[in-house]
């Protein structure tokens, strides 16, 4: 049933699977929808979407499956005004039961249309009539009343139609057309690890060796022996561009920022931002406001060198901002160009990946800042692929 | 599965989208994935449900350091051995260091339960894929005794996550999938009302414009939620609060707004 909603959904970029497809069947067979258009709607979301992310595109596709392109749906004020009338709601229950009784069903676009050419038309309020657009009607336009074929204009009452809903279209704004997902960034991050048991963490598990050993000594009397759980002992220092040509790259960057800080199992994650090159001050916020900063050598002092550091950037800075004494124009210099506080992270740390959105593919001469710092870091574009390999980089010894 | 149908309880209101998702899930036989903000009542939806269908709530909390077989069985190895050394009766039967995890425990229930897993997002990434076998078949195997728990009778089985964590694709498969949407005026209004009843039209209407004056603003770090508002509320009643000040002089703001740069936020823009 419905096969090409199912072509239409995945169209539309939705990966539906055949299990869930025959699920939606299966809901249908058991009549879970009632023979009504808007729980087919709803039920049919429950089943397919797992995100509300991915709602808008659900949207799309159920309206160009099941109707045509949406047409205006404006509706003036004056309108909503006149139709926003909670008192009628009780003398609405009475009369229900006798109105529906004749329900006249009418095609979709000839309510559509009709109901344009009375807005155009109306000017003043109307209830309980049955031509114009008001409360309690039977005309097929208006809240709250009887008949079911039509547009309810505004209100809440329990389901809206399938259709308003659809065309509010309440959930563009969670639709995020990544191509990367946050889950594969995590599990990239994942392979940073380095089991210890060195930390200082409570003996939560049975050491059976030394158990046994224990037990012998004492003569055959049971005597536990507790070790720490393999802990990972990476500390991660993540140091992010938020400057004005990375503006691009926000949602990515967020992405593999929430990534990080989603992943419990480091032992130490510290974030700082900087403005196109790494000078004597690092931001705390991506905002890189003066004042709200470290100094860059109390992080020397501070972060020993066993964290690993992944620098995301674009490495686009203009010449002088990477070798001129004086070239941050934002900030503090520090007595050094840019190039030199970034051999100085070079020095300190032993391990630094640099990940760049829009690395250019091969050599690139003319990307004059990228390939002076690609001489200096190992660098890796901002995929999945790319942070596996950055990944990698970082836990494999020199 | 006539009898099974949930609806509205006496303190928990919910959109009729949602009581359409909680019967599919029961109908469908399948975990009932529910998301939203968090203190939109997620978890209270399953103390609801229960009420509802009148059977029993298990509560399974995920933290960040729950693994998959802690919901199913602990074999208590020490236990055992201590109790091997002076020789207790018993300690030839495995099946007495057995302990079932609250999964178990709803497999093993004589009647059909409710199970809760909440916030499943906390706990490892791995967590969710290492459930698929016993929420889809509804029966696990225990090595040590050599015997399969499977479920005397399906539970109905609720997860509810806060989107901290992106959840395995097959894992979201198998799930009935719902989105809280943040109540809107009336809704909040019905829900206030069913927690107390008797607060006065004034200060409810006043109250709840501050807060969702709060919601409007963009800066604001943490939005408050309807427990929030809830317990802002009841605040306001107990301290007898005259309204007519309430925007300007924004008492026990600090039940509504929690964090120190959002306080000031909202102080500075009372005027």
């Amino acid at each position: 049933m419905f096969s090409k909603f199912f072509y239409t959904l995945k169209d539309k970029g939705l990966e539906v699977s055949l299990s869930e497809w025959l699920t939606l069947q299966d809901a249908l067979n058991q009549g879970l929808c009632h023979s009504s258009l808007t729980e087919f709607y709803y039920l049919a979301r429950m089943i397919l979407v797992k995100s509300e992310t991915e709602f808008d595109k659900f949207d799309m596709a159920f309206d160009e499956v099941f109707r045509g392109i949406m047409s205006e749906n404006e509706v003036g004020k004056n309108l909503l005004r006149w139709l926003d009338k909670p008192e009628m709601q009780d003398v609405f229950e009475e009369m229900r039961h006798e109105m529906n009784q004749e329900v006249i069903t009418l095609d979709k676009d000839d309510i559509e249309n009709k109901f344009k050419d009375r807005l155009r038309d109306q000017n003043e309020e109307h209830n309980g009539g049955s031509y114009w657009i008001g409360t309690m009607g039977k005309t097929s336009f208006g809240n709250m009343g009887g008949n079911m074929g039509g547009i309810r204009v505004g209100g809440t009452t329990g389901y809206q139609s399938a259709f308003q809903v659809v065309g509010a279209r309440k959930y563009r704004d969670f639709r995020n057309d990544k191509v990367l997902d946050n889950r594969q960034f995590q599990m990239a991050l994942r392979k940073l690890r380095q089991f210890s048991t060195k930390l200082d963490i409570p003996e939560t598990e049975l050491d059976i060796n030394g158990t046994v050993d224990a037990t012998c000594n004492n003569g055959g009397c049971l005597q536990i022996v507790m070790e720490k759980p393999r802990k990972n002992a990476v500390k991660l220092l993540l140091l992010m561009d938020s400057g004005g040509t990375m503006i691009p790259y926000t949602t990515l960057l967020s992405e593999l920022f929430q990534s990080v800080h989603k992943s419990n199992h480091y032992k130490d994650v510290k974030t700082y931002f900087f403005h196109n090159c790494i000078y004597s001050n690092l931001y705390k916020t991506p905002e890189c406001e003066n004042g709200e900063w470290i100094e860059t050598e109390w992080m020397f002092r501070n972060l020993d060198s066993d964290y690993k550091v992944i620098i995301v950037g674009d490495a686009a800075m203009a010449p002088e901002e990477l070798y001129s004494a004086t070239g941050n124009y934002r900030g503090p210099n520090g007595g050094l160009s840019g190039m030199d506080w970034l051999l100085l992270m070079k020095r300190h740390y032993k391990k630094i990946v640099w990940l760049n959105p829009k690395m250019a593919p091969g050599h690139a001469p003319w990307r004059e800042a990228e390939t002076a710092i690609k001489g200096l870091f190992p660098m890796y574009k901002l995929t999945v692929d790319g942070l596996n390999q950055a990944m990698m980089k970082l836990m494999v010894n020199r | 599965m006539a009898d099974t149908k949930f609806s509205s309880t006496a303190d928990y209101v919910a959109s009729e989208q949602l009581l359409a998702s909680v019967n599919v899930a029961i109908a469908l036989q399948k975990p009932l994935l529910v998301k939203g903000e968090p203190g939109t009542g997620k978890t209270m939806l399953a103390q609801a449900v229960a009420a509802s269908l009148g059977k029993k709530l298990i509560i399974w909390n995920i933290k960040s350091t729950t693994k998959a077989q802690d919901g199913l069985y602990m074999y208590d190895t020490i236990q055992r051995l201590y109790d091997g050394q002076f020789g207790e009766e018993g300690v030839d039967d495995i099946a007495h260091y057995i302990k079932l995890g609250k999964l178990g425990e709803a497999f093993e229930a004589d009647e059909q339960v409710i199970l809760l897993i909440d916030e499943i997002d906390k706990a490892d990434l791995e967590f969710p894929n290492d459930l698929l076998w016993e929420l889809d078949q509804m029966e696990f195997y225990i090595h040590e005794t050599k015997r399969t728990v499977k479920a005397k009778h399906r539970p109905i089985v609720i997860i509810t996550s806060n989107a901290e964590k992106e959840l395995p694709d097959a894992f979201l498969r198998r799930c009935i999938f719902h989105y809280i949407d943040f109540p809107d005026q009336a809704l909040m209004e019905e829900i206030v009302r069913t927690h107390y009843p008797d607060v006065e039209d004034k200060l409810l209407k006043d109250a709840m414009e501050v807060f969702y004056w709060i919601r409007s603003m963009k800066d604001i770090r943490k939005k408050p939620s309807t427990s929030e508002l809830i317990d802002w509320i009841n605040a306001l009643q107990i301290g007898g609060i005259p309204t007519d000040r309430l925007r300007q002089e924004l008492p026990f703001i600090g039940v509504v707004v929690k964090k120190d740069e959002d306080l000031e936020t909202v102080k500075g823009r009372t005027d």
